[in-house]
Parts: structure tokens; C-alpha cells; sequence
């Protein structure tokens, strides 16, 4: 178990109006855990992934990080998102720039690189996904699973210290989720943070050090992989795996 | 197979030459309209290096004989040569309807952006700009005119920098009035196209650690202004024409030139159907050049899944 050295999220409500769709979330990681969120949809997954890196606003809990309180109104949220890098479901790929300019953009920008050393890095974390051949092309020219692999590449070059995968194989044709899932592979074998929130069950009995199942924005049940999918205390855990398990 | 593409080839041959014969005589048209244009400025710059300053390029007795040298065109010779040597007076008063137009849409365009990102993404400041929008779309661009000039007589505090580059200082009031009702109209069609980047665009760029003005800079507008390209042209293609307002505060650009020789020669049939069309081939090359604009600055696939 974590002792949340790294992570540490503590009773985190999250109102949208009336409407209250985190009911005091708790979880923690240390450096280089794996922790996917799972759960059906509009559980809540999504939005407590968004509140770690304040796309999404807490207002209640707290999210420490590194011995940061993330959501302290004093922090500046550019300075913490350029710590922690994103990827979308929908790859929100900057669709007027090549692979290298959408890697390149955070570093040139965000962290003040030269245009050199931007491109540079941009070329290396193309590489690193895979993409060594494809680094002028513009997202329209490139398959679903390259252009995630552009977009998982783009949080890589911020050199985050917690990457954050919200449904990153959900918008994928099928054949197209094995390429995404090497690649985030590879980034679990190289020790990277990740926080993830996924439908894909074996990715997540593979990598996970825990599992966390949300619903209706309850942390119903959380444990590591092999007793939440074998042998789940909570009857809406078993429902849930059941009904994910019969549309594999 | 082989029998039924064939007459269809030949169809398109011809309709492909078709096309190529009507595009030769356009740029025919378009190169004689601009060399006409460029070589009577130059020659009133230069003193009149070519011909005397106010003389026609081509004298207009040796057009009037030409076209009375022509079957059946013989009746139409004497105008021939009146619409010859209007065309001195023409292209120094579309010297000025290009440069009004040129500069103000320039300037306008940098007032019209923030407008427009203020109207999408500002609080305070998007009541701001709908404000400033509406007043300056909402009023008659003639009565801003009037009161630019004849209301605050901007013309005489126009500064020694400025003055002195058009004969009259009132073009300078002019280009401020066309700036500023311009970048009305042009701030609506920017934040049409600003508005159709996608929220995924924005998220994207904040979660990487850009503030919310560098994502609108190095992200939004980049794509909002390719898609506003061929909304924009139409401000283009409006103030071309609307500039010859200009004219009813005395700036003697190409409708001032073209009504005072008619109200000396009471010709203003002929004399306004050749302003007119002076006209139109400057519209056709605006739209001309933003679509090769458009063309040059395009990405593949941007804007391809976009809801007009």
C-alpha cells in the first residue's frame, strides 16, 4: 500500500451546481506507482483526474503533491501543470501544427527553450513513441493511434514528474489501442507516475499497483489489481467487472 | 468502358480549355489594369519621365483613330478617347482608394483581434467590444465620417510626421474613420472564426502550462485567422468600394476625381460605368489574392471537420 509520500489526494468534493459528482475522494501514490481509475461513465473519473491538475476545480479536500497543496488559491496553475503532464481522450492535438511543432510548443513557450533545443527534445520524444518517421506531419495526416502517441509524446517533453492518461484508447478503433498501450507500457517500465483512467481491464491488471472504482463519485472500493478483480469486497465493484467483462 | 470514357474525355478537354482561355484573358485584363495603374503612378512620381504628369499613357487621338479604324465600332471612337483621357485623373484617384484601403484595413486588423478575443474570451471587456461593435456597425459610416472631420475637425491636428505624405490631411481623418468602423466589422468576423476552435484546443494548450493569452495567441488565432480568411475578404471587398465615402469629405480619391470630371463634362454615364468597373478589378484582385492567401497559409485537414 502507498503511503502517499508523492500523492496524496484527501476528501475531495466537486460540485457542478446543485449537482455533486465527487463525494470526499481519497487515494494516494508514491513515485513511480500506477493508479487507474475505474468506474462507469460519468462516475466521476474524468473530473477527479481534471482536479489533480486544476482543469478541473476541488472545492472541497485536498490534493497534495510533491508536499504541494495543489489546490491552494496562492498556486500558480502553470507552474503545476507544466509538472504534470495530460492526455486527452480526444488527443487535442494543436491541429495547426506538425507532430514536432505540437511537441515542441510546452517546451519552447512554457519552459523557455531556444527553438533548437525544443525541436530537438520534440524529435527525441517522437522517438521515444515511435514516431521517428512521422515528425513533420500534421495531426489530420496521422492514424487515431499516432496522433495519441503525438499526444502522450507532447506531455512527455514538459518532463513531467505525474503523467495523467484520461481515457487515452477510448476514442481509438480497436486495432489502433495496442500501439498507445506499448507505448504507455513503456513509460510504467521506465518508472514514470501515472494516474489513469481507462476502460481497459487487462492494461490495468498488468500495470496497476491499485485500482480505484468510482461511482456516482464515490470511491466504492480500492485495492491492488489482483483482489479488486478477483475478489472484490463491495457487490457494485463484482457488477461493474462483470458488465465490463461481458463486452471484451 | 473504354468507348464510354472517351467522349467524356474529349467533353472535358474542351471545357478544360474553356477555362484556360477565360483565365488567360483575366490575368490579361488584370495585368494591363495593374500595368496601367503602376506605370501612370511612377511616371507622376518620377515628373513625368514617360509622359507629360496629366497626359493619358496612350494619346487619345491614336486610340480614337484606332477604334474608328474598327468595323462597326467607328460611332463609339469619340468616347474611346474621352474615356482615354480620363485616365490620368482615374489613376491618381485610385492611388489614393488603394492606399485608404491598404492602410486601414492594415491598421484595423490590429484593433479588430483583441476586439475580437476580448468579445469570445473576456468578461468586463467582452461588454467592452460588443459595445464598441455596435456603435461602430450601428451608425451610418458617412455621419462618422462628419464628425471626424467636420464635427472635430481632426484634420488640422493631424501631426507634422503625418502630414505632408497625402496633399490633404484630411486622408489621414479618412483612414482613422475607415480603422475604426473597419475593425468593427472586421472583429465580427474574427471572433466568428475564433469561436469555431474547438474547446479541446484551448484545454489542451492550458494543460500543457500556457497561460489563457498564450493559448489564444500561439493557439487559437493561429487557427481562427486561417478560418477567417474568406469571411474577412468580404471587409476587404466592402471597404474597397465603401472607401469612396471618403470622397463626401473632400479626399480626392477615385469617386471624388471620377464625380468632379463628370459634373464639369456632365458625361456621367460613361464616366461612372468606367469608374465602376475600375472598381470592380480591384475587388477581383483583392479576392483573388486572399484566396491565393488562403491557399498559402493552409495546413491539410484544418478546418476539414469545422461546422461553418
Amino acid at each position: 500500500m502507498s503511503d502517499g509520500d508523492f500523492l496524496r489526494v484527501t476528501d475531495v468534493s466537486k460540485w457542478y451546481g446543485d449537482e455533486q459528482v465527487l463525494h470526499d475522494v481519497s487515494f494516494e501514490m508514491d513515485r513511480g506507482d500506477v493508479t487507474v481509475l475505474i468506474g462507469p461513465s460519468g462516475s466521476g473519473k474524468s473530473t477527479m483526474l481534471r482536479c489533480v491538475n486544476r482543469l478541473a476545480e476541488a472545492q472541497e479536500g485536498s490534493i497534495r503533491l510533491d508536499g504541494e497543496e495543489v489546490l491552494s488559491p496562492d498556486l500558480d496553475v502553470n507552474d503545476l501543470r507544466r509538472e504534470v503532464g495530460m492526455v486527452f481522450q480526444g488527443f487535442n492535438l494543436f491541429a495547426h501544427l506538425t507532430a514536432v511543432g505540437n511537441v515542441a510548443l510546452g517546451p519552447r513557450r512554457v519552459l523557455g527553450l531556444s527553438a533548437d533545443e525544443a525541436r530537438e527534445r520534440a524529435e527525441a520524444q517522437l522517438e521515444r513513441v515511435g514516431l521517428a518517421d512521422q515528425l513533420d506531419s500534421y495531426p489530420a495526416e496521422l492514424s487515431g493511434g499516432q496522433q495519441q502517441r503525438v499526444g502522450i509524446a507532447r506531455a512527455l517533453a514538459m518532463k513531467p514528474k505525474l503523467m495523467l492518461f484520461d481515457e487515452p484508447t477510448s476514442a481509438l478503433d480497436p486495432e489502433l489501442i495496442g500501439e498507445v498501450l506499448e507505448v504507455m507500457h513503456g513509460l510504467v517500465d521506465e518508472g514514470m507516475t501515472m494516474l489513469v483512467v481507462t476502460h481497459e481491464m487487462s492494461f490495468a491488471r498488468e500495470v496497476a499497483d491499485e485500482i480505484v472504482f468510482l461511482d456516482e463519485g464515490h470511491v466504492i472500493e480500492r485495492g491492488p489489481p489482483d483482489q479488486l478483480f478477483e475478489r472484490p469486497e463491495k457487490e457494485r465493484t463484482g457488477r461493474f467487472l462483470e458488465r465490463i467483462a461481458s463486452h471484451d | 468502358m473504354a468507348g464510354a470514357t472517351r467522349p467524356a474525355t474529349i467533353r472535358e478537354r474542351v471545357a478544360d480549355s474553356d477555362r484556360s482561355v477565360g483565365r488567360l484573358l483575366l490575368v490579361a485584363a488584370g495585368a494591363l489594369f495593374w500595368g496601367w495603374l503602376v506605370v501612370s503612378w511612377v511616371n507622376r512620381w518620377l515628373g513625368g519621365v514617360l509622359v507629360p504628369v496629366g497626359d493619358p499613357l496612350v494619346p487619345a487621338g491614336t486610340v480614337e483613330a484606332a477604334v474608328a479604324a474598327l468595323p462597326g465600332l467607328a460611332a463609339y471612337a469619340a468616347d474611346a478617347a474621352f474615356v482615354v483621357e480620363l485616365t490620368p485623373e482615374l489613376a491618381r484617384g485610385t492611388w489614393l482608394t488603394v492606399v485608404i484601403t491598404a492602410v486601414s484595413l492594415f491598421l484595423g486588423f490590429f484593433i479588430a483581434v483583441p476586439l475580437a478575443v476580448a468579445r469570445v474570451y473576456g468578461r468586463f471587456s467582452a461588454w467592452l467590444s460588443l459595445a464598441y461593435t455596435e456603435l461602430l456597425r450601428g451608425t451610418p459610416l458617412l455621419a462618422q465620417l462628419f464628425v471626424l472631420h467636420f464635427g472635430l475637425n481632426l484634420g488640422s491636428y493631424v501631426p507634422d510626421v503625418l502630414s505632408g505624405v497625402f496633399p490633404r490631411n484630411v486622408v489621414w481623418v479618412a483612414i482613422l474613420g475607415f480603422t475604426l468602423n473597419g475593425a468593427a466589422y472586421q472583429a465580427e468576423y474574427i471572433r466568428g472564426a475564433l469561436e469555431s476552435v474547438g474547446e479541446g484546443q484551448i484545454t489542451a494548450g492550458r494543460a500543457i502550462g500556457l497561460s489563457k493569452l498564450e493559448t489564444i495567441y500561439y493557439v487559437v488565432l493561429p487557427q481562427g485567422l486561417r478560418y477567417a480568411i474568406p469571411s474577412w475578404t468580404n471587409e476587404f471587398v466592402y471597404l474597397i468600394k465603401y472607401s469612396s465615402l471618403a470622397a463626401f469629405i473632400t479626399v480626392p480619391e477615385l469617386y471624388y476625381r471620377a464625380d468632379q470630371i463628370a459634373s464639369e463634362t456632365f458625361r456621367y454615364t460613361l464616366i461612372f460605368i468606367v469608374t465602376g468597373v475600375t472598381y470592380l478589378a480591384l475587388v477581383l484582385t483583392a479576392s483573388k489574392l486572399m484566396g491565393r492567401v488562403e491557399d498559402a497559409v493552409a495546413i491539410p485537414g484544418l478546418g476539414a471537420d469545422r461546422e461553418e
